[in-house]
Parts: C-alpha cells; structure tokens; sequence
C-alpha cells in the first residue's frame, strides 16, 4: 500500500481540532481522537441516512453534503453532523386510496407543494446517493409513480433532499409514496395468490 | 499467530481465472472444534444468578446479563410518568410491526428506539426472505429445512408457525407498500440459499432490508403510533405481582428519564454484534449492543443458546475503516470462489456458514492469508473493531472476478450494492478480489417466547432477534427477516388483546425485580462494577459524555454537592 492508511490526517469536526488516521471516516475520527459520539450515528454502512454531515473541503468554498460513515477524511476538511432528521409533516394511508384511478388526485392532496417544484435542482445536488431526485418529483406529479419509484431504489431517507428544498417539498416521502402505491395496486404474483388461497382452504398443513 | 502473506505482494500474484479446482480435503467436526469462536476455550461461562442460572453463556454476554442496573428507585422520584397500552422497545423491523398490529387492533401505542427510527440489523439485511410459495415448494419443506439447519435444537412449534405465516407475511407486507423481485409475468422471484430444498428466497436486488425498512418506517409514521426516537430504554417496571408494567425510558434530547406505564410491553431490540464476541469485527448496526436482553433477564424472563452465535464468512477485512461490512452470501452462491494469499481454494465455499468461517480463520492462522496490517500494532477504532481486536487485519479474497469472468455483467446487475461497497474500498471487484474474514452477524438464541410471542414474564412479550428458539442453534438466511414479521406482528396483537382484557388502568408500578436481582447479585459475590444494558459499545464513549449526565445519577448527584 503505498498510501499508508495509518498517516494522520488534521481535520475539524463539530469545531474541534481532530487528528486520525487516513483510512477513518469521519465517525471513527472523533472516536479516534477521545470524543464521544452516539447521536447521529445508525449501521455505520451507509444505508440507514443517520449520519449526515455538511463538508467544507481545505481551499474550497463549497459546502456538499454526506454521510458521515462513508465518508473518509482529509486534510484540512471542516465537518458538521446534522443530527435528528425531521420527520414527515403530511400523513396519508394507503387504504384511503379506493383505487388506483385515485391516485393521481390524492398525491396532490397529499403532496400539494409537488406541482410547485422550480427546479432548482437542490435535492439532487444534496443527495449522498446520487439520486436525480428533481426528476422523480416530476415524474410523480405527472402520475408515473412507478417510474418515479424505480429512481429511489437506493434512497436512504436520509431527508437532505428535504431539507434542501425551498418549496417544502419532501421528495423523498414524495418517492417513497410512488414506491409504495406501485406495491399496494400492481403487485399480485399469481404464485403467490395461489399459495394463499391453497392454505386458506386448509391445505399444506405442516406436521411437526 | 502466523502473519501471512502481506497485501501488495499477494495482490501481485493474483490472476483472475474462471475456474479453479475444487480441493480435496475435509476436516468435517474437527475444523470446527479448532477454529470456530464458539469452541474457544475459556470462551463460556455457567450464568451464578437469574432465571438462567446453570446455563452456559458467552463470556462478554453474562458479564452484562449479570451486571448491575443503571439506575435505582432514586432515578424513578422525579421523573414524568406517562400511560400507554401498549409499549414497543426497539425500532427495527420486528418493533415496527408489532406497533403497527398493536394499532390496527385499537391499541395506544408509544414505540421508543434508541436512535433514529429504523437504525437497525433489519435496513442491512441484503439477501431476501424466505417464503414457500412455488408450486415444487411446501411450508412442509420450508418446516424441515429450518429443523435441519437448527440441527434438530428449536422449538418446533415456532419454527411451524413461521412458515405456516410465511406467504400471508409477504402480502402483507406487499400491502405495507413493499416492492419485490418480479419476472416478467409478475410472479415473485424465487432462489435458492444455502439449506434450501427449494427456491424460496424473496428479495429486493440487494437492498432487500432497505426496502422493508424504509416501508414499514413510513406506515408508522403515518398512524396513532407514538414514536419516541433517540429514546433507549433502560430498565422495565413490572407491579406487584411480577407482572411486567412498562418500562424506564432515557432521552438523549433532554437527558431524562421517563416512566411508561403500559398494559404490554414488546421488547424488539434485535441483536449483540456490537458485544464484539472475542473480539470480532460484525455486520450489526451500532445500537446492537443485547439491550433487551438484560432487561428482560433482569426482569424475569427465561432465555436459552446464549453460547452461539453466527459469524457471517464474508465480511471486508479491508480497508479498516469498513472491517466487518458485510457482503452477502449470494456472491458465493452464485460461485465466487474463496481464495488463501496462494491463489488456492481451501474449502467448498457452499458449505454451512460454520464451516466455512471456520476455514478461512484456519488459513489465517496458518499464515496462508492475506495480510493487510499496518505493521506497527496500532490499535484501531475501526468502527467494526474494538481496540486490540486481535485480526480482522489478515484475510482471504472472496474471487468475484472469476463470477465475473463466467458470467459478464453480473455483478452489476445483481450486486449493485457490492460494486458500491467496492468504490467505497477503491477497488473494482470485477477485476480485484476484496478481502474478508468471518464478521459476527447473528445472534441465534434469545428470549424464550411462544405461538403468541410471549416471554415466560406476563405482560411482556419479545419479538424478533431478541428472540431465541425459532432458528435453534443456526439460521438459515432469509429466515431472520421472516421472523421478525412473524412474530413482530403476533406479538402486536397478543399484546393489543391484552391490554383490552386490562380493565382499569396498570397497577402499582415498582422496580422491585431490580433489588431483587441486586441482592441475588450480592449474594453470589458478583461484582456490581458493570453496568448495564450497555446501550452503546464502549469505542462510542457514551459513558464519558458530559452532554449525558443527566442520565448518570451519581455524576449529577456529585455535581448539586459540589
Ligand atoms: C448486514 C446484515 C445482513 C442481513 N441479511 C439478512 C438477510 O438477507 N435475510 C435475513 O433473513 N436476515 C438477514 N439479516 C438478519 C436480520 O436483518 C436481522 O436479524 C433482523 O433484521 C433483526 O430485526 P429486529 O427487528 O429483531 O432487530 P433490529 O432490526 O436490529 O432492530 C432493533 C431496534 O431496537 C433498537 N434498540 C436496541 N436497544 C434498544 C434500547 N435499549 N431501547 C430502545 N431501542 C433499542 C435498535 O436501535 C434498533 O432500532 C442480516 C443482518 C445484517 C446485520
Ligand atoms: S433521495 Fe433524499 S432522502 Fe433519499 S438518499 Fe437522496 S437525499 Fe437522502
Ligand atoms: S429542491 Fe424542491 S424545488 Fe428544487 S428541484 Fe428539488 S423538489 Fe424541486
């Protein structure tokens, strides 16, 4: 290894002067150094959107936006854990919806700052995942749910895309709907069904 | 402990090549007797005091079952009370479900978790859920295969129950708004595992955990349910009966604690990997620290296999900052060879998870391994590593270029979340193998529970990994996530039911149980220096932060005197 992982690294996190070893994230870093961290920290594998961190990289202006256990450090990098997410503010549920013709009115009922979107393209510059996160906002509010579920397999709910947008819209909850009603309507394996209404009838009981 | 072979020079000699043969050798029992953890000598302990006493259990796991409270009656005088019907520890997949039936069923239901909701084992999991719903499949066979992968040692009637609940599972949780793998005619996609009989895995490309968990997260959010997030519970109440009567809950917004006076409690946990068993790196995420565990021992409950426990082969040994991350089985299912720093196959990589961890650690300790050490003895805080873990720094390549090589697209179509992890590491596992070692994944026992997710302590029910029995001493992949949704949802609605047959509110609520077990403590001269549930592994220095002194009586108390 020619990089040698061990090399200590001077960085700021939280406004304290930290060193650690290179091959450390962000997180590991502060507990590298002797201080504590629990908030904000979740599987530490980059799937469940806990640690989010604002980065100001050494020479830049430029404030981007990550997630704390992926990130390794560098010299000179200025980090800020954004704790506590904030959850959802609209509320719906799915057997409200009679059917699936009624989808598309009641995502704007739901979703009314959706049609509002200006595309600025703030949520898709914030996510961590790399997600095109202004299309799928678009996608959903012409009615292509599927579509627009299909660009948020790798969201984490981390909420940065929520956070960044200034219509106050939660494009991530705006995916999440689109996702879920594409399950709630459309799927029904056959495999399946039959498999339920065999054991219904009171077939395939199991011996122990 | 023989160094090995160190990484650039066994990264040199490394060719990817479609096939290589299989070897011939076979250790059988013996390979496990070596070198599993689970035969490390010195490694158990009989448990002196509690429902399990006798019992063997795991070093690091009786020094907290056995441990000392975090707080006394002291902590109780000031604090807020408040009611409930029904109260949820633990916010993963199991919580969820439970607090969802709790709620459908009319209950009140307050769900607190540690973190954030939905930090869990369930967003990591990769693999899928088993589910026997193809023609040449029964939930008969799906009963055998887990019995057989338990080696005959589960509570048959669980493990009966679960693959009786399996296909109406996997329709409700379609109807929570979770998507599946499709063929083109809109059936579900099956595969097999590792002792299946039968294709019958379920999943969502690799994020099959991810999927469940980001759905379930938000049907909660959208109903009655109470979430008290960064919340981890401490200790539970029981009445005068030795009833279970709710539970102590901290805040780590305020630093206080709260009394949740409930008709049922669920304790919903999850799992142990960041106990760091002999010092392995795991898989788990950092709340799994066997919190319900203690404080349903503590409170009456019985457990049982509190001696073993799944270390997953394939987790990443390198780079240290991800030691312990898993990569799922279905790489070598779909034939990634495991390879020493020789380019040699030493072990048939389809055998039982057992075997094959054990193997790999018999290449390292034999010095055939790869070594990707700094050289200098530093200890880590890798976050899958405790301090002066003694390897995670040696290991074996899991060759996914030689999938690669047979198959050409596969890994991109079929394991996104592998090439991400390898971007993560600066490597293309289509062309360069990663290096891993076994990574503690899985804790097989548990609390004891029926049909109806009850514990042996009324009022208190366990669900999900917490629990122990369904899978006896090995899981079968797939059937973790499974049983959380099982059980998760019958233990919402026993519960729910129990709280309607209450009648008036919950009785007088005491931490009696907790002197109890002090004085047992006591008198079996055990030392009360620990504390516990630990809450959080020790590298995270929660025990030391001032921000929580608030929580730490005797530290607040010092500070008035002063
Ligand atoms: C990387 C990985 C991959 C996996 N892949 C698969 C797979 O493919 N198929 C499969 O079937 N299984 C898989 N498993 C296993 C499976 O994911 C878990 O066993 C299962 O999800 C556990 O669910 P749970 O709800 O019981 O616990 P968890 O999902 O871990 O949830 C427990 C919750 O309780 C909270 N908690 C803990 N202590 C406290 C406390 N004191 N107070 C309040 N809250 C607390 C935690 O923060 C957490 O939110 C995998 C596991 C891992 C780690
Ligand atoms: S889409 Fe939004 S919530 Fe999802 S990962 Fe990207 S920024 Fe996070
Ligand atoms: S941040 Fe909001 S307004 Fe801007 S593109 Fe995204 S959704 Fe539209």
């Amino acid at each position: 290894m020619s990089n040698d992982p061990e090399k200590l690294i001077s960085l700021r996190i939280n406004g304290k002067d930290i060193s650690a070893p290179r091959s450390h994230s962000v997180i590991q870093a502060l507990w590298y150094a002797g201080y504590p961290r629990v908030k904000g920290v979740g599987c530490l594998q980059g799937v469940c959107g806990s640690c989010r961190v604002l980065v100001r990289r050494a020479g830049s202006n430029k404030v981007t936006t990550e997630l704390g256990c992926e990130l390794l450090i560098e010299e000179g990098m200025d980090v800020h854990f954004l704790i506590y997410p904030t959850p959802p503010h609209q509320s719906y549920r799915l057997e409200e919806i009679r059917s699936s013709w009624e989808v598309q009115a009641k995502f704007h009922e739901i979703f009314p700052e959706a049609e509002h979107c200006r595309h600025c393209a703030g949520c898709t510059s914030t996510c961590p995942k790399g997600i095109d996160v202004e299309r799928g906002v678009e996608l959903a509010s012409k009615g292509r749910f599927s579509e627009a579920g299909e660009l948020f397999v790798e969201c984490v709910m981390c909420n940065l895309c929520q956070t960044a947008c200034p219509e106050m819209i939660a494009p991530n909850h705006v995916a999440l709907f689109s996702r879920r009603v594409t399950a709630y309507f459309h799927i029904r394996p056959s495999n399946l069904i039959n498999r339920l209404e065999l054991m219904r009838k009171g077939g395939l009981k199991v011996i122990e | 402990m023989a160094k090995g072979i160190p990484y650039n020079i066994a990264l040199k000699h490394y060719r990817a090549q479609a096939e290589r043969p299989m070897p011939q050798t076979d250790f059988g029992e013996e390979l496990l007797r070596q070198y599993h953890p689970d035969y490390l000598r010195e490694r158990c302990v009989d448990l002196t005091v509690g429902p399990n006493a006798g019992d063997p259990c795991h070093r690091q796991l009786a020094e907290v079952l056995q441990g000392d409270a975090r707080i006394d009656e002291a902590d109780l005088a000031g604090s807020p009370e408040v009611e409930t019907d029904v109260l949820v520890i633990g916010g993963g997949g199991a919580g969820c479900a439970a607090a969802l039936e709790a709620s459908l069923a009319g209950a009140k239901v307050i769900l607190a978790t540690k973190l954030r909701l939905g930090d869990s084992n369930t967003v990591m999991a990769e693999g899928g859920i088993q589910a026997s719903v193809e023609k040449d499949d029964t939930p008969q066979q799906h009963y055998e295969d887990t019995v057989k992968g338990a080696h005959g040692e589960l509570d048959r009637s669980l493990a009966a129950q679960m693959v009786m609940d399996a296909p109406e599972v996997i329709r409700w949780l379609i109807q929570q708004g979770m998507q599946f793998e499709l063929d083109q005619y809109g059936d579900l996609m099956t595969r097999r595992a590792g002792g299946t009989s039968a294709p019958r895995v379920l999943y969502f490309r690799d994020y099959t955990g991810l999927e469940m968990m980001r759905v379930l997260r938000e049907a909660v959010f959208n109903s009655n349910i109470e979430v008290w997030d960064y919340s981890p519970a401490v200790e539970l109440l029981s009445d005068e009966s030795g009833h279970c009567a709710g539970a102590v809950v901290s805040s780590l917004k305020d630093y206080k604690y709260i009394l949740v006076k409930a008709r049922s409690v669920i304790i919903a946990t999850g799992g142990i990997g960041r106990m760091h068993l002999n010092d392995f790196p795991t898989s788990n995420h950092f709340g799994a620290t066997g919190d319900g565990l203690v404080l349903a021992y503590r409170a009456g409950a019985r457990l049982r296999d509190l001696d073993i426990f799944q270390y997953h082969p394939s987790g990443l040994a390198y780079p240290p900052h991800l030691a312990g991350t898993l990569i799922t089985e279905g790489v070598r299912s779909a034939g990634a060879y495991l390879l020493n720093a020789a380019g040699e196959r030493f072990i048939d990589e389809l055998k039982p998870r057992d075997y094959v961890a054990a193997a790999i650690i018999r290449e390292c300790a034999e010095g055939r391994g790869v070594y990707a050490g700094d050289g200098q003895g530093r200890p880590s805080v890798a976050g899958g590593r405790t301090p002066g873990a003694t390897d995670g720094k040696c290991g074996v390549w899991l060759d996914t270029p030689s999938i690669e090589l047979r198959q050409p697209g596969i890994i991109e179509k079929r394991f996104p979340k592998l090439l991400h992890l390898g971007t993560k590491c600066g490597i293309d596992p289509r062309k360069q193998p990663p290096l891993i070692y076994p990574t503690l994944h899985y804790q097989n026992g548990g609390a004891i529970i029926d049909r109806e997710a009850a514990s042996t302590v009324p009022g208190l029910f366990c669900a999900g990994e917490v629990c122990g029995g369904v899978h006896g001493r090995n899981r079968l992949m797939g059937n973790s996530l499974l049983d959380i949704i099982v059980f998760g949802r019958r233990a919402g609605q026993a519960a729910a039911k129990r709280a309607h047959g209450f009648g008036r509110g919950p009785k007088k609520i005491t931490i009696e149980h907790l002197r109890n077990f002090r004085r047992e403590l006591m008198l079996a001269n055990m030392p009360l220096a620990r504390k516990s549930p630990l809450l959080f592994p020790a590298y995270a220095k929660f025990d030391v932060d001032s921000d929580y002194d608030g929580l730490r009586k005797t530290a607040a108390a010092g500070f008035i005197n002063d």
